[in-house]
Formats: structure tokens, C-alpha cells, sequence
């Protein structure tokens, strides 16, 4: 019993956790500026090696590292969106589309030149689990950090989103554009914000993902698929569909490994990536407005 | 420009006319993937060709051995192509290489074998060699994996570890190896408790971790590039606690790996890859005759100056270019019994041979007895990690 919660639910949430903040910034740029951002996946692997930077020059937390890496990353996406969507904004969006496939190989290849492409420990070291509630879980100091991360980031995105004026503006830009300028809404201020909540969220979850694991050039490539995955399950243009489409990918991963009939795992964990593969497919299917309702692809 | 290249080749026909040479193919990755690696071992080739030249050249007449290069480029397709033009049209003795296991096997297969011609790689590894049906045509100077696999599960059996959990990541170098691996651990009475084939570049390894931790093994073999699915799956092993004692084979070998996971972590981790004695005195003489190459013992640079050394003694020994007579001739100088020709020792065997005596080489990489498959028995290291977080190797005997 305990086993099956700490080897497969607990490492399915932190890896779900991690999917969900890529996916929030997917399902966000989708929804308002009505592209499939390829380059989503790099731009987090661009943040988590700022902020490994970060950690070499000033010996930060990696957490810590992780604010001036989101504000950089932030800046940085306002001017990649200047130079590569912007003068397609009223192009057809497939051009937007191939502009970010570009621009995801652009930023692959300028970082392999600087960092290189050897893989970098962002927390070196291994971290053995506490024992919580008399030993029956086993829980590491940095999947706590994790899950307490996203829960803090959810709950401010979720303010941003309902309290302020510019996440009320969003909202409605995703709903309808051409609605939402009639009513006088800025929609390139909008897209700025946007974007700066779109990188700052990926590099979260790149730096989440460094902390478990380590920092390489195709950790954001190698992200895309299940990132792409929970916004479809939890519908386009909806940022709490694209969370529970995330935690519900990372858990089905793991679980599909889990000894249910007998001792054998149902799923050789070999072929878990097919995971995320089989639900979007499955849902682009049966459901294609996702688990919430969003916009139909 | 095109009249001086014409001039120069006019004066290189009529110098090569002057002395009677016997062409040797030279194949290797010369472009592709291992370039860099290519380029220094082509060195080893070419220094050998150089002492048997400096030292009387072959036969009676002292004919030049030349080296024909053909670039297989780590690659099946170009391997044949390439092999075809050293036997069709450079009509080659014998060939050293081509380099990688794939390019290996298609220039064997598609060319040399129906040709009936010799080739001996220093660098080609995949188990897939030896099974190969070769005519006794296909060599190698450097061990199969198979051997690697056997050392390694020796080594673990003398540590006192019987039983044991393996996985290995989905590719040709790492499954061929730990089928090789199980084989002969099991073959030599252990037991291995859980076999999981894992899928390199996925964030965590927990899940492949926690069943290969059921089997409740005493060590946990990874067979891995280290890059791609090594670190994580021995930090998620370390981090659920299901294994601290971890064994493995050269593709986890790299500082990186005790970056990231400290020295502590690694204490009861040990790695195997292939070396070369250095106490032999074989190993002592390549040392002195190649301290003027880039990399003496770059990767498989030692393998390639016996490889071209070897097949020219084979040729000596044949007593004439003639392709038939080469994997008989290459098997008597390579092996015992006989006088003993290390690295460099041209003249001498030259001279033996001339009295019909029988040789015996022995070089820097190991005495490179063949075997029935025409496979070189291994000589391994094992690298652990030093309290001061680096790799020390010792040999395996």
C-alpha cells in the first residue's frame, strides 16, 4: 500500500506538477494569441540554465535562482515575440506555428553553444527521504519544495487570473478577440502580459524539473509532448484545465507502471512516454474541447 | 593549379613506379559521427606502416607497404561503397578496419567476404561480429563486448555479490551488452533477480527503480550512457533507496557522474572499460615508438598500430600479395607458439621469418590471440571513484 504511494502517486504529482506549469503557459499563449508555441518547451530550458547561472555566480538556492531567472526569461520572451510573432500577428497561424518551431531550434542551438551540452546538476548530490507519519511515507525535502512551489504559483496565477484587471483582460481576450478590442482592451498589452506569465510559469517548471532531475539542452524538447498533452486533456485556454490535465498525465505515467494484476507492472515502464501520446489522441477523439470545455483545435 | 596537381601526380606515378609496393586498405570513419577519433587512430595505422618501411619493407626485395585510405564514414552504406573500391579497383592484399560495429558488418557481408579478403577492425565491438558466418575472414583487435560483459560479471561474483538487478537502456551498444552480461553471470551461478529495459531521456526512472527494488537484489547493474538515463536512474535508486551498490560498463564513465551525485553516493559503485596492460613489455616499446602522435592512447589508437602491424607480418609471413593466403598467415603470427615480436620489432621478424621460424606478436593493446571467431580476448579496467571524486582505473586480471 505504502509502497504504491510512495514509488508511483508521490513521483506521479511532482512529475505532474511540473507538466502543469509548462502547460498553464501553453494552454494561455493557445487560447490568446491562437498558436501552437513550439518554442514553449525551449524557452523553459533557456530559463532553467539562467537561473543554473545564477546558482554558479551567486551560490542562490536553485528556488531562489529561479525569480531572477523568470524576470530575465520574461524580458527576453517580450523581445523574441517583437522580433518573431508580432509581424505575423494578422498572418494565417500556421506562419506563427513555423515561426516557433524556428525559433524553439534557434534557442536550442545558441544555448548548446554558450552552456554547452554536457548535463549540469542544478542541486548536486542525492537527497535521501524523510519518513513522514511514522515512516509510512517516504517524502525528499525537494519534492515537498515542489509541490509547495506549484500550489504557490496556482494560487497566484488564480489571482491574477479573477482579481486583477489585466488577468480579467486576458480571460476575455481568450474568449473572444474581436470582442474584447470593440470593448477597448489593449490586446498587445494582453499579449505582453501573457507572455511574461508564459515564460515565468516555464521556467518554474524547468527549474522544478532541474531540482529532480538535472539541466541539459533537450530537457524543454523532451517536455513538449506531455506539456502539449495536459492542455489538450484539460482544454485549450483553460488554466486550471491545463493543471489537472498536467497532474493527470504525470499520475497516469507512473501508474500505468504499477503491479495492478499480480506482480508483473501493467505497462513495462519502457513504453510509459506513450502515455501522454495515448490520452491526447484519445481526447482529440472523443473529446476535443477537453476535460473543460475549452476551445475546440 | 589543376596543371600543378596533374605534374604532382605524374611525379608520385613515376616514384611509385621506381619501387615495388604492396597496397594495403586503410578503411575507417575518415567523415561522420567518430571523425575526431578516426583522425588520431589513422595515425597508429600509419606509424606502423612507417617502421615496417624504415625497417626493410616486405618480402625479399624490400617492397613499400602502402596505405590505401577508403572512407566508410561510420556508416553501412558508405562502408560498402568504399570497401568495394579497395578490392575492385585499388585491388588490395588486405584491409585494417573499417571502425564501427554497423559499417563493420555491411563491408563484411556485401564485400570482403565473397571477395575472399581479410579485414581486421581495431575498433568494431558488437557481439553481432563474432556470430558472423566469416569464412574465417572478419578479425578484430579490439574485444567483442561479450568479454567486457564476462569481466564484469566476474568481477561482481568475486565481490561476494550473487544476486543482482539489471537494467539497461533500449539501444544496440547497452542491450547487446547486458545480454552478454546475464549470460555469463547467470552461466557463472548468479542470479539475476529483476531485468528491466528502461527508455533513455525520461525525466525520472522512479517507477523502473521501484520494480527492479522489488527483486530485493544486492546491487543494481546499469548498463547506460550516462547522459541519457545512467545519473538519473542511479540517483532515483539512491533518492527511494532500493540499491547503494552500483555496478556498470564504459558509457557511465565520466566525470559528470560523481558531479552530480557526489562522491558518498558512489562508493560502492564500480565500472568496467576496456584498457590496456601497461606493465607488459609490449605496451612499454608501442609507448616509446608513439610518444610523437597526438594521442598515443587516444581511443583505440594503440588497437589500430597492432591491427596495421599485424596484417603487414601476416603478408611477410604469406610470402606474397596474395589475398588467399592472408588469414591463415595472420593467425600463425598472431598467436603461439613462436618467437615473440613486440611493437616496432620489424627487422627481427623480418629476419624470422626468413629462416622460416614462427613468430608470435604481441602488442600494446594484449597478445592478441585469436579465437575462433577471430576475436582478441579483453583486457579490462575497473574504475571506481576516489575519495577525492575522481575516477581511478585498475586492471582486471
Amino acid at each position: 500500500m505504502w509502497e504504491f504511494v510512495n514509488f508511483y502517486l508521490i513521483p506521479g504529482l511532482v512529475l505532474g506538477c511540473i507538466y502543469a506549469l509548462g502547460a498553464l503557459g501553453i494552454t494561455l499563449t493557445f487560447g490568446i494569441l491562437r498558436f501552437a508555441n513550439f518554442a514553449h518547451g525551449e524557452v523553459m530550458m533557456l530559463g532553467t540554465y539562467l537561473a543554473l547561472t545564477m546558482v554558479w555566480l551567486f551560490g542562490l538556492h536553485p528556488l531562489l535562482a529561479a525569480l531572477p531567472a523568470m524576470a530575465l526569461t520574461a524580458l527576453l520572451m517580450l523581445g523574441l515575440d517583437r522580433a518573431f510573432f508580432r509581424p505575423f500577428r494578422s498572418a494565417p497561424t500556421i506562419i506563427s506555428v513555423i515561426a516557433s518551431f524556428g525559433l524553439m531550434l534557434m534557442i536550442r542551438s545558441a544555448v548548446q553553444v554558450i552552456w554547452g551540452t554536457q548535463p549540469r546538476p542544478i542541486l548536486p548530490g542525492v537527497q535521501r527521504p524523510q519518513a513522514w507519519l511514522d515512516g509510512a511515507i517516504l517524502l525528499a525535502p525537494k519534492h515537498v519544495w515542489i509541490l509547495l512551489a506549484t500550489l504557490a504559483i496556482m494560487a497566484a496565477i488564480h489571482l491574477l487570473l479573477t482579481r486583477t484587471r489585466i488577468g480579467k483582460a486576458m480571460r476575455a481576450v481568450a474568449d473572444s478577440p474581436e470582442l474584447a478590442r470593440l470593448t477597448g482592451i489593449p490586446v498587445e498589452t494582453v499579449i505582453r502580459a501573457t507572455w511574461v506569465v508564459a515564460a515565468a510559469t516555464a521556467v518554474a517548471a524547468g527549474v522544478m524539473l532541474a531540482i529532480d532531475t538535472q539541466v541539459e539542452t533537450m530537457m524543454g524538447f523532451k517536455m513538449l509532448l506531455p506539456m502539449f498533452a495536459a492542455a489538450i486533456l484539460g482544454g485549450i485556454g483553460r488554466p486550471f484545465g491545463a493543471v489537472a490535465g498536467g497532474l493527470v498525465i504525470g499520475v497516469a505515467e507512473e501508474l500505468s507502471a504499477y503491479p495492478w494484476l499480480g506482480t508483473a507492472p501493467l505497462l513495462n515502464p519502457a513504453y510509459k512516454s506513450g502515455i501522454a501520446f495515448a490520452i491526447m489522441v484519445a481526447m482529440l477523439v472523443w473529446r476535443p474541447s477537453g476535460l473543460f470545455r475549452g476551445r475546440v483545435l | 593549379m589543376r596543371r600543378i596537381l596533374l605534374a604532382g601526380a605524374a611525379v608520385l606515378a613515376t616514384a611509385t613506379a621506381g619501387t615495388a609496393e604492396v597496397k594495403l586498405g586503410s578503411l575507417g570513419g575518415v567523415t561522420g559521427p567518430i571523425a575526431e577519433i578516426v583522425a588520431l587512430l589513422m595515425e597508429g595505422r600509419e606509424l606502423a606502416a612507417r617502421h615496417v618501411n624504415e625497417q626493410g619493407g616486405l618480402f625479399a626485395d624490400g617492397q613499400q607497404l602502402t596505405l590505401v585510405v577508403g572512407d566508410s564514414a561510420c556508416d553501412p552504406k558508405a562502408a560498402v561503397d568504399a570497401a568495394t573500391k579497395l578490392v575492385n579497383v585499388d585491388q588490395v592484399v588486405a584491409i585494417v578496419g573499417p571502425n564501427c560495429s554497423g559499417a563493420t558488418l555491411a563491408a563484411a557481408q556485401s564485400v570482403t567476404i565473397p571477395a575472399g579478403v581479410v579485414i581486421l577492425s581495431e575498433s568494431a565491438t558488437s557481439p553481432a561480429i563474432t556470430a558472423l558466418d566469416d569464412k574465417d575472414l572478419v578479425f578484430r583487435a579490439a574485444p567483442s563486448d561479450a568479454y567486457q560483459g564476462i569481466a564484469l560479471a566476474n568481477y561482481i561474483l568475486g565481490q561476494g555479490v550473487k544476486t543482482v538487478a539489471l537494467t539497461n537502456a533500449n539501444d544496440d551498444y547497452n542491450a547487446g551488452l547486458a545480454a552478454e552480461f546475464a549470460k555469463a553471470f547467470e552461466a557463472a551461478g548468479g542470479k539475476i533477480a529483476a531485468h528491466q529495459v528502461h527508455e533513455p531521456n525520461k525525466a525520472n526512472y522512479r517507477a523502473e527503480v521501484a520494480t527492479l527494488g522489488g527483486a530485493k537484489a544486492d546491487a543494481l547493474v546499469v548498463f547506460a550512457y550516462y547522459g541519457s538515463s545512467g545519473i538519473a536512474i542511479i540517483r532515483n535508486a539512491l533518492e527511494t533507496g532500493a540499491y547503494s551498490k552500483f555496478f556498470g560498463a564504459d558509457g557511465m564513465v565520466n566525470d559528470e557522474l560523481v558531479n552530480q551525485l557526489g562522491v558518498d553516493a558512489l562508493k560502492d559503485a564500480a565500472f568496467t572499460t576496456p584498457g590496456a596492460d601497461d606493465s607488459t613489455g609490449a605496451f612499454k616499446a608501442y609507448m616509446e615508438l608513439a610518444k610523437d602522435l597526438k594521442q598515443p592512447l587516444g581511443p583505440y589508437v594503440p588497437n589500430a598500430y597492432d591491427a596495421t602491424f599485424l596484417l603487414a607480418l601476416a603478408i611477410e609471413k604469406a610470402g606474397s600479395a596474395d589475398r588467399s593466403k592472408i588469414a591463415a598467415a595472420l593467425r600463425e603470427v598472431a598467436t603461439p607458439p613462436g618467437e615473440v615480436i613486440l611493437p616496432g620489432e620489424w627487422a627481427k621478424a623480418k629476419a624470422l621469418i626468413a629462416e622460416g621460424k614462427d613468430i608470435n606478436y604481441e602488442g600494446a593493446t594484449g597478445s592478441l590471440d585469436f579465437d575462433a571467431a577471430g576475436d582478441v580476448p579483453g583486457t579490462y579496467t575497473l574504475n571506481t571513484v576516489t575519495p577525492d571524486g575522481k575516477f581511478a582505473a585498475k586492471l582486471l586480471k
